[in-house]
């Protein structure tokens, strides 16, 4: 174990933050969990973390006020501290412009605010997909090469992460780590909740997306969510050799071919036709699949035409955790687990599904 | 036994003078006459022992030695401390020890001394009695209860009769095990009745008789199978084959290692490890489309019999037995039933479909709503059959619009030309349906239109007539635009694609052409199949991104 320290973690009760908590207090750490809500924090299994009260203590806040919303006596540990890891993000789609601005870009600066304060060391917790919208080999020293950005989640993780190296160059000791899509656990594809990638992957084997803008060669990079807990404790636990590190959390991307044939493995599944860009009209489809493309699938589609491969040197060479296999084995352990959650594998519902459900400001996973 | 030592002795005596001079072996009689069990007609089981280094061929030696046939083995002893070695290491998982292995084994455990006494005992004091007895009632164990978990399946699909044959084959191995742990090891379950007569507990006897006899009078009707599966599973129990109780809620329906599903317009295909192409009638598609991977027999069933097919269980029997999908006991693993001494399991391939044409552009003939049809080509000459025939459509629907420009500007050399290109388009169709590819050349279609059934015989004088028109006035590029029709309308009869959408009269049908170009081409990719053109590689195989044409 590494010597005990106090660790501030943002979005305590988001999928990533939870893990993080639960790795942090199982080794000792004392962690000061911010939380939007006064819920519990759940683990990825579905179960309540249990940890000591001396080792978690919960502290009522909001990532987007000044000083994180938190009161005098918080505020008054949390200068204690030895670390801070800033979980806490909208990672869902679609939302509205001013959110992202408020949680992922203003959040980011009141937690650098508060590192600031206090000299306290700051694990930024990003995302791979920072690169925007391109093909080849995004590297973890990039951050800002003037790329085109695929929704507006992207560009505010992206300014985020831009404001988090600004206070580096200042002087504050930082490390960042930037997951991909965060999916189900490596080993059993357990996930807490349906997010991100999953509502598309429902759309699609329920046959309500059936031609989809795509190509075939895309990759989709699918991280294990206690991969990413992972390397983001280790980061915290081993910070004087991460310090001024960007690691790229990342798995084995699975192309959109692969993707394809393994959902052709499940007989009740239905197959889109991944169709070129350039040769979709949404206008096109039938009514019924136009409005789920429009709510949904258009949201995610630009994941479909990255051709994008995440250089991850700098992980591979400071942790000690194997990067996870991931590809077609993996992904389906996740469609395994959906179908045993009864996630997938349900008769299509009659109407289409709402939007996302509006995400917790105070953590989320991260895409 | 039923033969003395001295008669044993004889035969040996004269056996072996028939064989080359060797070294002074060890030999022992094995087999039924060895267990104490046998008749006139039993073959004389010889295993000469030598302490050899190197392995002794495995194949026998067959003599007639007094009107008996003799079968001479040979094997060192390291070849048998091997044997009993590895069934050591197999035993901690009964369903992967070989039955060859454990036969063997027993055989020599099981066998009558005749020469060299001495080093017969030290080889099988290799391996205790007992040992061996845990290890078969272990082996047996496992075989029943994959029988009974498989009965257990075709019993909740109402597949009565098969369930009672494998109830009864599940019967047999459980009380085998039971009496591998009395002493009765020997494998053949021709001399079970010896075998229980002799393990001392009639009553054991009795009752498996008994219920041996009630498997003929269960066969076909549901609630006696059921009831008959009841009984044998208490009573496999009570032999010590544990594990599987009346639950068929702990099968679950899992996924068959490489088995794909495509789906083309209606027409559901499954591909069978990349090789063999089923297709699925109607009533057979719904009830595939309703399997869910994990869940439970039962709710698979009732999900199926919910898309409106009321006996579904023959289809889920099926799909079963041609190795489409796979049944786990929870906790278990997969459910892989065999019969006692029999060929190894595995899935069934049917005789293939014999349907012509064979292929429209909507995917593979079928014999009726219920058919689950082995396609009679190979998967990869499915794919580019189907994709050929496709794109020969298009080309057809391309060449007449075409035709149309070229007569309108009185451009006749290029409408007897683009004529030609729509008569053999046309024809590579014609082929393609009934499932010949790769495509003869276009300029020998005609001439190898005798390779198809008389139907399609039947176009060769008009293919040969339009491809002989010239035109030079706008009446004649007008009847040979109207006879291009007829004949394209012909082959598309004959083909079975009368479906397909004129690609070109709308964006609408363009589309549509489009997505099932894109369908094809997806299973084509899959199965790494030859692709019609180049370009349509590239729509799939790489980005898809029209060349010139920003994204």
């Amino acid at each position: 174990m590494a010597d005990p320290t106090t660790v501030l973690v943002t979005g305590a009760s988001g999928l990533v933050g939870a893990e993080v908590t639960a790795r942090l207090t199982a080794a000792g750490h004392r962690v000061l969990a911010v939380l939007h809500s006064n819920g519990d924090i759940v683990r990825n299994n579905g179960k309540k973390l249990t940890a000591p009260q001396a080792a978690l203590r919960r502290l009522s806040g909001d990532v987007t006020r000044p000083g994180l919303g938190l009161d005098a006596e918080d505020l008054r540990a949390v200068a204690r501290a030895d670390r801070i890891v800033h979980c806490a993000a909208v990672t869902d789609f679609g939302r509205p412009e001013q959110l992202y601005r408020d949680v992922n870009v203003a959040g980011t600066r009141n937690v650098l605010d508060l590192a600031r304060g206090h000299r306290v060391p700051l694990v930024h917790v990003s995302t791979a997909y920072v690169c925007g919208e391109r093909d080849g080999t995004a590297r973890e020293d990039e951050l800002d090469i003037g790329q085109h950005l695929g929704n507006a989640y992207e560009r505010s993780k992206l300014e985020a992460e831009t404001l988090v190296r600004k206070a580096a160059a200042d002087g504050l000791p930082v490390a960042v780590v930037r997951p991909s899509i965060v999916t189900g656990a490596a080993r059993t594809g357990c996930v807490r909740e349906f997010k991100t990638l999953y509502p598309v992957v429902k759309l699609i084997t329920q046959g309500l997306s059936r031609t989809v803008p795509g190509h075939y060669d895309a990759a989709l990079d699918l991280v294990p969510v206690d991969y990413v807990a992972d390397v983001v404790t280790e980061v915290c636990e081993r910070f004087g050799e991460a310090r001024g590190l960007t690691l790229h959390a990342v798995g084995q991307a699975v192309t959109l071919r692969e993707f394809s044939d393994v959902l052709a493995e499940y007989p009740s599944f239905q197959v889109a036709r991944f169709v070129p860009p350039s040769s979709f009209s949404a206008a096109a489809l039938p009514a019924r699949e136009r409005a789920y493309h429009e709510r949904v699938m258009s949201l995610y589609e630009s994941y479909f035409r990255r051709r994008i491969r995440f250089d991850n040197t700098n992980t591979a060479a400071f942790s000690r955790h194997p990067v996870p296999r991931g590809g077609p084995a993996y992904l389906r352990r996740l469609l395994d687990h959906c179908l045993k959650a009864g996630y997938l594998g349900a008769a299509p519902p009659r109407r289409p599904a709402p939007a996302p459900a509006l995400a917790p400001t105070d953590g989320s996973t991260q895409a | 036994m039923i033969l003395t030592e001295e008669q044993l002795q004889g035969l040996l005596d004269t056996s072996l003078a028939t064989l080359p001079p060797g070294p002074d072996w060890a030999v022992v009689l094995e087999g039924s006459i060895a267990e104490g069990f046998g008749n006139p007609s039993s073959d004389i089981d010889f295993l000469l022992i030598g302490r050899d280094e190197a392995d002794l061929p495995t194949m026998p030696s067959l003599l007639f030695v007094d009107g008996r046939r003799v079968e001479i083995r040979t094997r060192s002893v390291r070849q048998l401390a091997d044997q009993f070695a590895a069934l050591e290491v197999g035993a901690g998982r009964p369903g992967r020890l070989s039955e060859d292995l454990l036969n063997r084994c027993q055989r020599f455990l099981g066998s009558h001394p005749l020469r060299g006494h001495a080093l017969v005992d030290e080889v099988k004091g290799l391996l205790r009695v007992e040992r061996f007895q845990e290890i078969a009632g272990a082996w047996w164990a496992h075989r029943a209860r994959q029988s009974l978990r498989h009965a257990m399946a075709l019993d909740c699909l109402d597949e009565s009769a098969e369930a009672a044959d494998w109830v009864r084959a599940g019967l047999v191995q459980a009380v085998k095990s039971w009496a591998a742990g009395r002493g009765e090891t020997y494998l053949e379950p021709k001399w079970l009745s010896l075998q229980l007569e002799r393990a001392g507990r009639p009553d054991v006897r009795d009752r498996y008789w008994a219920l041996d006899a009630a498997a003929g009078a269960a066969q076909g009707e549901g609630a006696a199978v059921h009831a008959y599966l009841t009984e044998c599973l208490a009573f496999a129990a009570e032999l010590g084959v544990t594990g599987v109780p009346l639950r068929p809620e702990r099968l679950t329906v899992e996924r068959a290692s490489r088995v794909t599903t495509w789906q083309t317009g209606e027409r559901v295909h499954v591909i069978r490890d990349r090789r063999d192409v089923f297709a699925l009638g109607d009533r057979a598609g719904a009830v595939w489309r309703s399997l869910v991977l994990g869940r439970p027999l039962p709710d698979v069933r009732d999900a199926a019999r919910a898309t409106g097919v009321a006996d579904c269980g023959p289809l889920l029997a099926a799909f079963l037995r041609y190795g489409l999908i796979r049944l786990a006991w929870k906790g278990a693993g997969t459910v892989t039933p065999a019969l006692p001494l029999a060929a190894p399991p595995g899935p069934v391939t049917p005789p293939p479909h014999s349907a012509a044409p064979l292929l429209s552009v909507h995917g593979a003939a079928v014999s009726g709503p219920d058919g689950v049809d082995l396609v009679p080509l190979p998967a990869e000459r499915f794919s580019a059959a189907t994709m050929a025939l496709v794109w020969s459509n298009v080309v057809v629907e391309n060449a007449r619009e075409d035709l149309r420009g070229a007569l309108q500007r009185g451009q006749w050399q290029v409408a007897e030309l683009t004529a030609r290109r729509a008569v053999h388009a046309a024809l590579r169709g014609l082929f393609s349906a009934y499932g010949v590819n790769p495509l003869p050349a276009d300029s020998d279609l005609v001439r190898r239109l005798p390779l198809l059934p008389p139907a399609a015989r039947a176009l060769h004088g008009r293919a040969d007539r339009l491809l002989g028109r010239t035109v030079s006035a706008p009446e004649e590029g007008d009847r040979l635009s109207a006879e291009l029709g007829d004949f394209v309308g012909l082959v598309r009869d004959t083909a079975g694609a009368d479906a397909f959408p004129s690609s070109f009269d709308s964006a609408d049908t363009w589309r549509a052409t489009l997505e099932l170009g894109y369908d094809w081409l997806r299973i084509g990719t899959y199965l790494d199949a030859a692709l019609p053109l180049e370009e349509a590689r590239d729509l799939v195989a790489s980005n898809g991104v029209q060349p010139h044409q920003a994204a």
